[in-house]
């Protein structure tokens, strides 16, 4: 099976790029895993229970890193049982009905585990989910009547619930589908006009709002061979231009993430996320952003098809 | 609702109810609010801050406390936030007072990314060893029961941290909004609601009302203590556009809509003329400029005219000191 591979045998299937320099990913996923809880999922922060988004992430860093399935089979599991009728997965086993905008990134770990049966129901719940719309307003040079995704059901469309959508859309071959159409409308229309994406408006009264390097990074992926690079190049130049100002792991990791998808030089990136996930202490350790880094640093092109 | 339609229908209200007078159905009591001047950031308040909160009555001996500060977004030269020496001041007097537990939560409004927020290195920096930060918007909540009936929501999901505090001290930030007038402690609540249930923005909260939301959490949540940083506030275009407004003071009170107007007063607007500050006062003491008892500074020295946009420019009133 394509994820039933080991850790390093990654560098040599990809002749493409540059073997990693430093030999750690294992020691990266030993240290994701020790966060995984008994009944299968995955905090978000040591010491609190199981959430979908950090498990999801994490099934998703060790089918990046090669890790055999046997790892990812109990994330799976959790994960499996946490899918609703409608094909929706919520926050948590608790709380099935909330967070459903986490359906998306189920679907991308169904895909890349090739669970089909969940997610044809994932896509379908994706397909009906719908963000709603409104008139236009002239404090915000952006078209409020297209539809993306929402986070929650009844509200309004922002930037990351469409990206992660569209990504698990595309990777599954749904493209060409008009939701996927208009999802990247959406997008396009939300690109802050000198380059990157905030979470949601670009601008408020001819102001242009600061680009955020997590939705930035998220938006370009969702985006790569899926719009004309010329409406990306300056977000991907903002990003390259001022990457020593990106200090965080997340936006880091998207950093990486983005410009790897994009064909670009993500070199001096790649070094500083090393070091900043090779230091992080554990009270600070987002579970989810660290498996977020690994894929970043696995090379492996996760989001992308 | 369009936003121009809301706030005309925002202003009439706002006209209305200054016509009307108070029509509050809780009884009249002393809400003591206390002024603590604070120049500028440099300072360690803490000693001071713990005087206030024990003369206050506050118990803390034993509790585990949350500190609850309004981290919106980072930009590097606005206002935006409240700043990290009022949280670590806070904290540390929570810690002279003999809180067992400090921990400063928050679940940001617009940042997704906890490094922006209470994970930023340098809040951790400031802040004694003993006092947790905790992100709010990755993790558990506890679903209660939504104690009022405006969103129609049937229950809020809190953050687990939260709901398990035994304190409850909410430390907002000075400023203007440009939907709500002003945003101080009651509109602080939204960042105890995680953002993985919500969103970034938390726009449920937005289609059922912002001012329904904000009443709702107030008569749903329990806040034991408040601290509005009117160091330096923000004016205008807020809660995210708008330019820095020095004040040099913190408002520190154990009711919340006593903070909210008395700041709201020193800030240039009349609270009674706020919709959502005046139907609070239905069910919250400290909305009438009688029943605030003023201690430590005079509010005189604080007293500002924050621009605000056109459109709540008829909430303005004063002078009040």
């Amino acid at each position: 099976m394509r994820y039933n591979t080991f850790v390093l045998n990654i560098l040599t299937q990809q002749p493409s790029t540059p073997p990693n320099p430093n030999p750690d990913l294992a020691n990266l996923i030993n240290r994701l895993t020790s966060f995984f809880l008994p009944g299968g999922g995955c905090p978000y922060y040591k010491g609190r229970d199981s959430s979908a988004e950090p498990t999801f992430l994490a099934a998703l860093a060790l089918f990046a890193s090669g890790a055999p399935a046997e790892r990812a089979k109990p994330l799976l599991s959790w994960v499996q049982t946490l899918q609703n009728m409608d094909g929706s997965v919520g926050v948590n086993p608790g709380h099935r009905g909330q967070g459903l905008w986490l359906t998306a990134q189920a679907a991308i770990v169904f895909h890349h585990y090739e669970l089909k049966e969940n997610l044809k129901r994932a896509q379908d719940f994706l397909l009906s989910l719908r963000s709603i719309t409104i008139s236009n307003d002239p404090r915000l040079k952006q078209d409020n009547t297209l539809a993306g995704w929402p986070w929650v059901p009844g509200t309004f469309g922002w930037v990351e619930p469409t990206a992660w959508s569209l990504i698990a859309l595309h990777l599954s071959g749904q493209a060409g589908h008009p939701r996927a159409v208009e999802g990247r409308k959406l997008l396009l229309d939300r690109r802050i006009p000198s380059g990157g994406w905030n979470y949601g408006n670009p601008n408020l009264d001819d102001k242009e709002l600061l680009p955020f390097w997590d939705t930035t990074g998220l938006a370009l992926t969702a985006l790569c061979g899926q719009a004309e690079i010329d409406r990306l190049r300056p977000s991907l130049d903002l990003v390259e231009k001022k990457q020593d100002k990106i200090e965080s792991l997340c936006g880091l990791a998207w950093a990486v993430i983005c410009l790897h998808s994009h064909g670009r030089d993500a070199g001096r990136l790649r070094t500083r996320l090393w070091n900043l996930m090779g230091s992080m202490a554990e009270e600070d350790l987002h579970v989810g952003n660290f498996a977020l880094g690994v894929i970043a640093l696995s090379q492996k092109k996760v989001f992308t098809a | 609702m369009k936003r121009r339609q809301f706030l005309k229908d925002a202003t009439l209200l706002a006209n209305a109810v200054a016509l009307s007078g108070i029509a509050q159905n809780v009884p009249s009591e002393p809400c003591p609010v206390t002024l603590l001047a604070m120049a500028d950031y440099g300072r360690d308040l803490s000693r001071e801050i713990a005087a206030v909160m024990s003369g206050d009555g506050l118990q803390l001996k034993g509790k585990k406390v949350l500190l609850k500060p309004n981290f919106v977004e980072a930009h590097p030269e606005r206002p935006i936030n409240t700043h990290i020496a009022v949280i670590a001041s806070a904290a540390h007097a929570c810690l002279r007072l003999g809180a067992a537990e400090v921990v400063v939560g928050e679940a940001s409004g617009h940042r997704r990314d906890p490094w922006f927020s209470v994970l930023n290195p340098s809040l951790r920096g400031i802040l004694d060893k003993k006092v947790k930060c905790v992100d709010l918007n990755h993790g558990d909540a506890v679903s209660v029961t939504n104690a009022g009936r405006r969103t129609g929501l049937p229950v809020f999901y809190v953050a687990k941290p939260v709901a398990g505090a035994d304190i409850l001290i909410s430390m907002p930030k000075m400023k203007t909004h440009h939907w709500m007038a002003v945003t101080l402690c009651l509109k602080n609540l939204f960042g105890i609601l995680p953002g993985v249930y919500y969103g970034w923005p938390k726009n449920l909260l937005h289609f059922r009302g912002i001012d329904n939301s904000i009443l709702d959490l107030a008569r749903t949540i329990k806040v034991h203590y408040n601290i509005i940083d009117g160091v330096v506030g923000m004016e205008g275009d807020g809660p995210i556009m708008g330019k820095a407004k020095p004040v040099g003071t913190l408002v520190l009170s154990l009711f919340p809509l006593a903070a909210d107007a008395t700041a709201a007063r020193l800030m240039g607007f009349d609270p009674q003329r706020i919709p959502y500050l005046f139907q609070a006062g239905r069910f919250l003491p400290g909305l009438k400029q009688q029943d605030v008892v003023i201690r430590g500074e005079k509010p005189a020295r604080f007293a500002a005219q924050f621009d605000c946009p056109e459109e709540f420019k008829g909430m303005r009133g004063g002078p009040f000191f």
